[in-house]
């Protein structure tokens, strides 16, 4: 099985690529794993990703209370037009925004 | 009126078999890419409610998913084998701070499945749960 998380460091930054197509109940513990490599700011890279549902929305929100206990910001990134619509719908958006990948320009 | 039948053992890994006949299915149907999603999405969710809160992960307790199309819509009927729901919440259901604070982190499922399709029905007994999902040709929008 591919690896479900792939880790990319700079600074206080890391962006966590999942390397998953389907977010959901299989993949989950694979995924909050990640939680582990939470760093002050925290890109999920969903470029990869094809399907996410209710239970997959579970294992994300893991990375959003990681991230409240911390102070670490998170950030969503490469979120297709369907994801955005429902994590609208259960409004994840205003726990976890949408960055572009430009934006990581200064970081690094 | 054409139909297919997609029976799967209470184990999730095969609730992603159903899902990727639902978006054929869907794609034969001429529904939108994201009619699509939505399809796979609400039948993932169905399939899901079944394989956890019917069958209770039963494997030896199947999980029964019939598509019905027609010229006007499409119908998904998703049959457990368990004892049965008083009732189903379809309320809207968000992220808020109390939820994370309280880690009441689930929950969305049928939800989301009541705001993308155009109707959806229970019907429970101690036997067992069906639910039926319909997606109207006329409701498609994009």
């Amino acid at each position: 099985m591919m690896n479900a998380i792939r880790r990319e460091e700079f600074g206080e930054v890391v962006v966590l690529h999942i390397g998953t197509p389907s977010v959901d109940g299989v993949s989950a513990a694979a995924i909050e794993a990640a939680c582990a490599d939470m760093r002050p700011i925290t890109v999920l890279d969903f470029s990869d990703v094809s399907f996410i549902n209710s239970s997959g929305i579970s294992s994300l929100l893991k990375f959003v209370v990681t991230a409240r206990k911390a102070g670490y910001k998170l950030f969503a990134m490469n979120v297709s037009p369907h994801h955005q619509k429902i994590f609208k719908m259960v409004e994840m958006s205003r726990f976890m925004p949408t960055i572009e990948e430009r934006d990581l320009a200064i970081y690094r | 009126m054409e139909r297919v039948e997609v029976h799967i053992p209470s184990n999730p890994i095969f609730e992603r078999v159903v899902r990727a006949s639902a978006g054929e299915i869907g794609e034969a149907f001429g529904f939108s890419v994201e009619r699509i999603e939505d399809l796979k999405l609400a039948v993932s969710e169905a399939v899901n409610n079944a394989i956890e809160h019917g069958n209770k992960r039963e494997t030896s307790k199947p999980v029964e998913v019939v598509f019905a199309l027609d010229h006007e819509k499409l119908e998904v009927r998703i049959s457990d084998h368990g004892a049965g729901v008083g009732t189903l919440d379809f309320s809207r259901h968000v992220v808020d701070e109390r939820n994370l604070e309280d880690g009441m982190l689930r929950g969305f499922g049928s939800y989301l499945i009541s705001a993308l399709v155009d109707d959806c029905e229970v019907s429970s007994s101690q036997t067992g749960t069906v639910l039926t999902l319909r997606l109207y040709r006329k409701g498609q929008t994009q």
